[in-house]
């Protein structure tokens, strides 16, 4: 179950001031960078629910995020819904997407479970690519983002729409950490531990798993939803499975199953990606010897080797040295 | 259109190509996921590599020693790729495993793209099979046809071997029980440690021969992975029969799909995929631990 420590609520601080004081003082492209790393956030937020409290270690959560992008920028365009209508819609939509993809794939596992997600998301990826009233591969353009101007905020403006995005994530932050410590969630953790168990004790593990993961895709349509809004142009490659595979990378470069690691991870991951395209273009290249490193030294990303280095000195001041060897807390 | 024989056949053929080419390059990940329990997605990347090795050697000595030299070659990055990091990683799971060999694709693919540049190579199809071919009443590639012999070669070879030598035995051994086989006083390390090389040169084989029908670019590497992925799962991680069968069936709903529902085609195969996955949620053939 997941649980806030002193040291992740100092992170949260800590990442929550930066992000503040980055959109206040910033200019465009830092406030594009700063977006971009929030929308991101957001994607592996939603992934590492499922993946780090559950072991579904999705390989569709790219094209959920993108099904909710072109969700919202059908509805909001072609069908001619006003956007907080058509956002609701394409949230709700993804949900119930990924919901289906969560029921149907709950008894596979390991590898199987993996190959299951990428199915599904390369076959919305294919479809989007093919079908025309989604513009094939040259996209959609003309998107809209929220209107309001009622309340006196205009969200074409960049350091708005940042703050905005901002804001979303931490209202998602707060219904991750909700779900994951609700009844549902904690069924959701015990199932990952031992489905046996669990099943023997009378839970309907299919359900437990399709309903976090409708919920985890959820909030990936939302992070869709944003993007589309961010760049007002979407096009396929948002879906690819690459795009799922990057999103896996950034929670493990973050720290799997900590919730706050992978919102570390995807600020990492932006930031370097940006530093490092400006220097070289094979960034990937580093990318990939650093993703190599920190799975081969077996620590659990950034955020989790500062959690095991941070219990690893509290305990050996807090005990007698000789009697190190106590109960590991989580 | 459709109710000419030609057309059948030449579509028919067309998949078999396809499926054979599928075939060499999964039977080397099934055997490695078969007998080592090992995720390798760099697998991709070794078919990349065979490619544009081929195209350096063909440049300099012709196909027939790019045929020849890059298969080797690729072996020996195999032999690389497995003692620096895939006999560390053996013992860790899945994940672990399919994170670390998704990072190589990234180190493999720049690496390619560092060596060779951006710009897409080509190799000319030899002389000796450039023409024409009448296959069953149709005009066929002569190139595709050396394709699909190939592949039934190699098939034939494999199957051999497994099934009626010594090394083939200890193999089935070690993919059936390998804890077992090695009490029996089979080196199973040693056995894993050649099927790995086997494996990565047929992955350099297909992608040698593959490289004067594609161009030889950097992205090859994950625009072949996922059907390399998908005919593995629908045939199953068995050994060679069921490799084929998975070859097979993607190739022919692949071709078929494109030719007779355009629309549906790309959606297809990953519906077949997810249709597997329904019916038998572990594989068609479910791995240990």
């Amino acid at each position: 179950m997941f649980r806030h420590t002193p040291l992740r609520y100092a992170a949260l601080v800590l990442l929550a001031s930066a992000a503040l004081f980055q959109a206040f003082t910033a200019q465009y492209f830092g406030l594009e960078i700063l977006t971009e790393i929030l929308i991101l956030a957001m994607l592996v937020l939603a992934l590492d629910m499922v993946a780090g409290f559950g072991g579904m270690v999705s390989l569709c959560h790219g094209a959920l995020m993108g099904v909710g992008a072109y969700g919202y920028a059908v509805l909001s365009t072609t069908a001619g819904l006003t956007p907080p209508v058509a956002m609701g819609a394409a949230v709700a939509i993804t949900a119930g997407l990924s919901w289906i993809i969560g029921a149907i794939c709950s008894r596979s596992h390991g590898i199987y479970f993996i190959m299951a997600t990428l199915a599904f998301g390369q076959m919305a990826y294919s479809y989007v690519f093919e079908a025309p009233i989604f513009g094939g591969d040259d996209g959609l353009g003309g998107i809209e983002r929220l209107d309001l101007s009622v309340v006196g905020i205009d969200l074409n403006d960049t350091r708005t729409f940042a703050l905005f995005c901002l804001v979303a994530l931490a209202a998602m932050y707060g219904l991750a950490v909700v779900i994951l410590r609700s009844g549902l969630g904690r069924s959701f953790s015990g199932v990952m531990h031992n489905e046996q168990r669990m099943r023997a004790l009378g839970l309907t593990v299919w359900r437990v798993k399709a309903d976090v993961f409708g919920l985890s895709g959820m909030i990936a349509g939302v992070a869709g939803v944003l993007a589309a809004q961010h760049i007002m142009y979407i096009s396929p490659g948002l879906m690819a499975w690459t795009v799922s595979g990057e999103a896996l990378v950034v929670v493990i470069l973050g720290g799997l199953g900590t919730l706050v690691g992978p919102l570390v991870g995807a600020a990492v991951f932006v930031v370097l990606k940006h530093e490092l395209s400006s220097l070289t273009t094979h960034w990937h290249l580093i990318v990939g010897v650093i993703l190599i490193g920190v799975v081969m030294s077996r620590a659990n990303g950034i955020f989790g080797f500062i959690e095991d280095f941070v219990a690893a000195r509290s305990k050996s001041a807090n005990t007698n040295p000789k009697a190190r060897e106590g109960t590991k807390d989580a | 259109m459709i109710t000419d024989l030609g057309f059948w056949t030449l579509q028919a053929l067309n998949a078999l190509q396809l499926s054979m080419l599928l075939f060499l390059l999964s039977v080397g990940l099934t055997v490695i996921f078969g007998l080592m329990h090992f995720v390798n997605l760099a697998h991709g990347a070794l078919y990349a590599l065979g490619a544009y090795f081929a195209a350096s050697v063909a440049a300099m000595w012709g196909y027939w020693a790019a045929l020849l030299l890059a298969p080797v070659a690729v072996a020996g990055v195999g032999v690389l790729l497995y003692s620096g990091f895939i006999q560390r990683m053996r013992k860790s799971g899945p994940m672990a495993q399919v994170l670390v060999t998704f990072g190589l694709i990234f180190v493999l693919l720049d690496m390619t793209r560092i060596v060779w540049g951006d710009l897409p190579l080509a190799i000319e199809v030899p002389a000796m099979l450039g023409g024409r071919l009448a296959v069953l009443g149709v005009e066929y590639p002569t190139y595709r046809v050396f394709i699909i012999v190939l592949g039934l070669v190699v098939l034939g070879g494999l199957a051999f071997v497994l099934g009626r030598t010594q090394i083939g035995a200890m193999i089935r051994a070690g993919v059936d029980n390998d804890e077992m086989a090695a009490c029996l006083g089979i080196n199973v390390e040693r056995l894993f440690f050649c099927v790995f090389c086997v494996g990565c040169a047929l992955a350099g084989l297909a992608g040698v021969v593959a490289a004067p029908l594609l161009s030889v670019s950097p992205d090859m590497s994950l625009q072949i992975l996922i059907p390399t992925l998908i005919v593995i799962v629908i045939g199953g991680l068995c050994l060679l029969q069921r490799g084929v069968a998975g070859a097979l069936l993607f190739g022919f709903v692949q071709t078929f799909g494109a030719v007779l529902a355009p629309q549906l085609s790309s959606v297809l195969i990953y519906a077949l995929l997810a249709a597997v996955l329904v019916i038998k949620p572990v594989g068609l053939f479910p791995a240990k631990g």
